[in-house]
């Protein structure tokens, strides 16, 4: 098993020199060969398909430019999913930004006297969980991550949905292994409370 | 160990990443409290629901679009550009030279111009000529047949003229013509085109009706005709005809004005010449001119 994992990693390495080099045709295997686990950490972290496919295309354009600052030390599937990472939160950011300027806009007569917006987040949230009772597990279980912080999401897609060490994502995050932990601990409780929520008993 | 410390980690204790001490603890701590068990078996099932989660699988057309984008926007993109500026890299060169060029000749055609204007607007200029000593035309006397050949040769010799008379003609004058500066030439070299443009039909036609005549009193009559036949022919003169009179031969002939400066003092070394008072330097084109040629 080892031993195997080693020549998949010899095997990158000659991948990733070889574009280093200019060889197109190498990236393109690497493409192959990722871009279902990136498509599904992008896909868990933004909760919306089509958009995980465009974080996708854009992070493999991305990694394709700045190939040459990749270096050895790290694999390629961890430096191809912090770009993935990151992506994705400037994704959620730009989407949190569009939904408060729409909110804004439409909901501009809600605005009380005091100059406070007279909106509710709770039964905004309350909607959303109403919504996912309808729907299958799969979907629930996507909704409730949806509903994370990004900072548990990150954590939570890299730990328990893809599986990286916690070295690896305290490497990709640029955080101490510590914190990783303690948010990992934070977003599963998260989770488990949106789930309980969400589906009446676990 | 209250039961908020114990649930933080149990986190880590599922993934039994705890030290074997704490995992004591904790094994402990579950076994008496229902609460936190509960909360262990949330967690797992939590877990699990996530691990579960299918894979999403890419669309097919992901690596495709992929690697289209890469290789139109990485390797071509520098052609794209320089399809964009390619036109750029020749034209603004182009330009710029266009633009020099252009300022070059403006300044040239302005230079040669210039010069054009005072000869025509200096009459004064031909009366020195005239006025010369004797001395000086003898050493003119060799220079037409060699420079003949060229309107630029003679052109040359014209402004030569002019530039020696302020001097005082003596033997250096010869050496002043036979090295004319540069600069002189280069001059010249545009004047044939600014005088020969347009005028020359219009002042044909202009001066037509006036004729200018030379008296020349000669010793040898018919010597005297053949040197002036010879050298009208040399200033390119179209002789148009010979008249022989009781006591006077009649030559008639086309000359073009810009020579007739130098006819005249070639005149005047056959014979003695007596001119009527004219203004040679407002002529243009072909001139007709009478001489007469009488005997001493």
């Amino acid at each position: 098993m080892r031993e195997k994992e080693r020549t998949i990693a010899n095997k990158d390495a000659e991948l990733v020199s070889s574009c280093k080099k200019g060889n197109i045709d190498a990236f393109e295997v690497l493409v192959k060969k990722y871009q279902k686990s990136m498509l599904n950490t992008a896909y868990r972290m933004v909760g919306n398909y089509e958009d995980a496919c465009e974080i996708v295309q854009d992070a493999f354009f991305s990694a394709y430019k700045s190939i040459k600052n990749f270096k050895e030390k790290a694999s390629i599937s961890t430096w191809l999913s912090a770009i993935v990472i990151n992506l994705s939160r400037n994704h959620l950011k730009q989407m949190k930004i569009q939904r408060n300027r729409e909110a804004f806009s439409i909901d501009a007569p809600v605005l009380t006297d005091e100059g406070k917006i007279n909106v509710e987040p709770g039964s905004n949230e309350l909607s959303v969980l109403e919504k996912l009772e309808k729907k299958d597990v799969q979907q629930k279980v996507q909704g409730c991550i949806n509903s994370l912080h990004n900072e548990f999401k990150e954590v939570l897609v890299l730990r328990d949905i893809q599986g990286f060490s916690y070295d690896e994502i305290s490497d990709m995050l640029k955080m101490p292994e510590g914190t990783v932990k303690s948010r990992l601990s934070r977003a599963r409780y998260a989770l488990k409370d949106c789930l309980k929520k969400v589906t009446g008993e676990l | 160990m209250d039961c908020h410390n114990i649930q933080e980690m149990l986190s880590s204790y599922i993934e039994g990443i705890i030290s074997p001490e704490e995992s004591k603890l904790i094994d402990e701590h579950l076994s008496a409290c229902s609460k936190c068990k509960e909360a262990l078996y949330d967690l797992k099932k939590t877990l699990e629901y996530v691990q579960n989660l299918k894979d999403v699988e890419p669309p097919e057309w992901l690596t495709q679009k992929v690697m289209t984008r890469i290789r139109s926007e990485t390797e071509p993109r520098k052609g794209i550009l320089q399809k964009l500026f390619y036109p750029l890299y020749i034209k603004l060169p182009i330009e710029a030279v266009a633009v020099v060029l252009i300022a070059v000749t403006a300044l040239y055609i302005f230079k040669t111009i210039q010069p054009e204007i005072k000869p025509a607007k200096a009459p004064s200029e031909h009366k020195v000529v005239i006025a010369r000593s004797p001395e000086s035309f003898r050493d003119d006397k060799a220079i037409p047949k060699e420079k003949i050949a060229s309107p630029l040769a003679r052109n040359d010799k014209n402004e030569l003229i002019s530039q020696k008379v302020p001097e005082a003609p003596s033997p250096v004058a010869k050496q002043v013509e036979i090295k004319p500066s540069a600069g002189a030439l280069a001059k010249e070299e545009a004047r044939p085109e600014v005088l020969g443009r347009a005028p020359k039909a219009k002042s044909l036609a202009e001066t037509k009706g006036e004729i200018l005549s030379f008296t020349i009193h000669v010793r040898d009559v018919d010597n005297a005709i053949k040197e002036i036949e010879e050298s009208l022919m040399q200033h390119g003169a179209e002789i148009v005809k010979i008249e022989h009179q009781d006591e006077k031969d009649l030559i008639t002939a086309k000359i073009d004005s810009k020579k007739l400066k130098q006819f005249i003092s070639k005149l005047k070394d056959i014979g003695e010449v007596k001119e009527k008072d004219m203004d040679l330097g407002s002529m243009e084109g072909y001139i007709e001119i009478r001489i007469e040629i009488v005997r001493k």
